[in-house]
């Protein structure tokens, strides 16, 4: 059974079914996130890849089937994970230093405490010396560095992350591709991300679940059995990425045909 | 250097166009003489005469624009935060809200005397609704994904208003409380104008009552140097707190 779910994952996803209205978005939909993988889940604009994220979150509760946390169901706001979002979201009245720090201020950690890992956690993501800069004097892969760190900053071991590098030119989604991977290897945290990039997905996931157009169900899930780290800025040297991009592709491309 | 002079040129034309027009184009009787009301002016502080007047108006003032920017902020984010009161709530406060508030002043008179709490609330009320309107504006147009985000990152209901809803709404409310400052004037000298012992008001009405144009100018000079500065100091408080805000394109430094 290529799909099934194992119960005790970090995050899994059981037969889940979602209606917006009249209109049906999610189609049973299982897989999960084993400790300390990274999964992808790829699938076209708008078909509800961000629904799932949201259902994580606890943001959302979904129409059918129920989403699990190391075995137990999501009830409510789901504190016990870490979000990258779409955009960087960081709170424009707030200090690069002080958003870095504000889940950590949220949950009283001391003064001394918070300064001390959230300079580290700023380290960590190469933007030392902009601690005082506020959001808008930061470029936009700078914003998104301060977006990981802040998620990087109280060491969930559950991130999610919506397309966390669409609006970034190429050159800097590259270099915050090899960050990320470093980063999520050494936190040792499990990661979902979405996207609907297939080299994205290929280069950064351990497996990638492929999602169908509206309403989303799950094509594939592919195992990307590629040795780490990963050279992001030169796929065509990764051993083995041709064959691994193919075997995506080869699914999306069904996809595509469909339509 | 060269912008100060450039902006007070229209001010130094226009008293100028006036000190000549008057007596020339137009009797002095209606429209007085800038010369005239600087000496009126001068008098009037020199002798000690304006002080009681001024302090009567001040207090009316502060008390009046304090009591209704609190009660606008705490109206404003209380309704913000709860869409189902304010459902219920918002047609009532809007058809308050257009009530012409001076209506108010001869009601006023009745329930808070001539003294200066009817001044008080006439003013209270103006600054209200605006700082209100401003404040609810703010809190409801925070960006929801931002305070969702602010949940999963663990905020509770107390941390969300202190770290998302209020500086999210501060532009607004700071915004608010700085056009309420011309608000609360009008809402003292329409009361005062109505009825009062003492005041600023009372003042321009007495030297409309008895013909004398240069001490209603003089009067009116008061208020217009009150509101000027007053909103320049609002301003100047509004560029610190909110420094982190991009500049805009074109941002003026009037008040």
């Amino acid at each position: 059974m290529p799909f099934d779910v194992d119960a005790a994952a970090p995050l899994s996803f059981k037969s889940i079914e979602h209606r917006f209205g009249g209109t049906e978005v999610l189609r049973s939909i299982s897989f999960d996130i084993p400790d300390q993988k990274f999964v992808a889940v790829l699938g076209p604009s708008g078909c509800g890849k961000s629904t799932l994220l949201q259902m994580a979150a606890g943001l959302l509760r979904p129409s059918g089937g129920t989403v699990l946390q190391d075995g137990r169901p999501i009830e409510g706001v789901n504190r016990r994970i870490g979000i990258v979002p779409q955009q960087a979201q960081l709170l424009p009245w707030k200090t690069l230093l002080e958003n870095v720090a504000f889940p950590l201020v949220l949950r009283g950690v001391k003064r001394a405490e918070w300064l001390r890992r959230a300079e580290e956690a700023i380290a960590a993501v190469d933007l030392q010396g902009f601690e005082g800069h506020y959001p808008y004097q930061l470029s936009g892969g700078m914003q998104k560095r301060g977006s990981i760190a802040r998620t990087l900053v109280y060491g969930p071991r559950l991130i999610l992350m919506d397309e966390p590098f669409g609006a970034l030119d190429a050159q800097t989604r590259m270099q915050l591709q090899h960050d990320l991977q470093a980063l999520v290897m050494r936190a040792g945290a499990s990661v979902l991300l979405v996207t609907h990039d297939v080299a994205e997905a290929v280069m950064l996931a351990d497996r990638v679940v492929v999602l169908s157009r509206r309403p989303a169900q799950v094509v594939a899930d592919v195992a990307i059995p590629l040795a780490r780290p990963r050279n992001v800025f030169e796929p065509h040297t990764v051993p083995g990425f041709a064959e691994a991009y193919e075997s995506v592709w080869q699914h999306v491309r069904g996809e595509m045909s469909r339509r | 250097m060269k912008r100060v002079i450039l902006a007070w040129l229209p001010a130094v034309a226009f008293l100028a166009f006036w000190q000549l027009a008057s007596g020339r184009l137009v009797r002095t009787i209606y429209v007085s003489q800038p010369s005239d009301i600087a000496v009126r002016l001068y008098e009037l502080f020199a002798s000690g005469e304006i002080w009681p007047q001024l302090a009567t108006t001040g207090q009316e003032l502060v008390l009046g624009y304090l009591i209704g920017v609190t009660a606008g902020l705490v109206g404003g984010y209380a309704l913000g935060r709860a869409p189902r009161l304010a459902r219920v709530a918002e047609p009532y406060v809007m058809a308050f809200y257009g009530i012409p508030k001076i209506a108010l002043a001869p009601l006023f008179i009745i329930w808070f005397g001539i003294g200066i709490w009817s001044k008080i609330a006439l003013a209270a009320i103006m600054v209200f609704f605006l700082v209100f309107y401003n404040v609810y504006a703010g809190v409801r147009g925070v960006d929801r994904d931002l305070v969702a985000l602010a949940r999963v990152m663990g905020a509770d209901e107390r941390q969300l208003g202190r770290h998302v809803y209020l500086p999210a709404s501060a532009p607004f409310v700071l915004l608010g409380m700085r056009m309420a400052i011309p608000y609360a004037v009008i809402g003292v000298i329409v009361g005062e104008f109505t009825s009062a012992t003492k005041g600023l008001g009372l003042f321009i009405h007495y030297s409309s009552d008895t013909y004398d144009p240069a001490g209603v100018f003089a009067g009116i000079a008061i208020l217009l140097a009150f509101v000027v500065l007053a909103g320049s100091v609002a301003a100047r408080i509004e560029r610190r707190l909110l420094r982190w805000r991009p500049p805009l394109a074109g941002q003026t430094e009037l008040t």
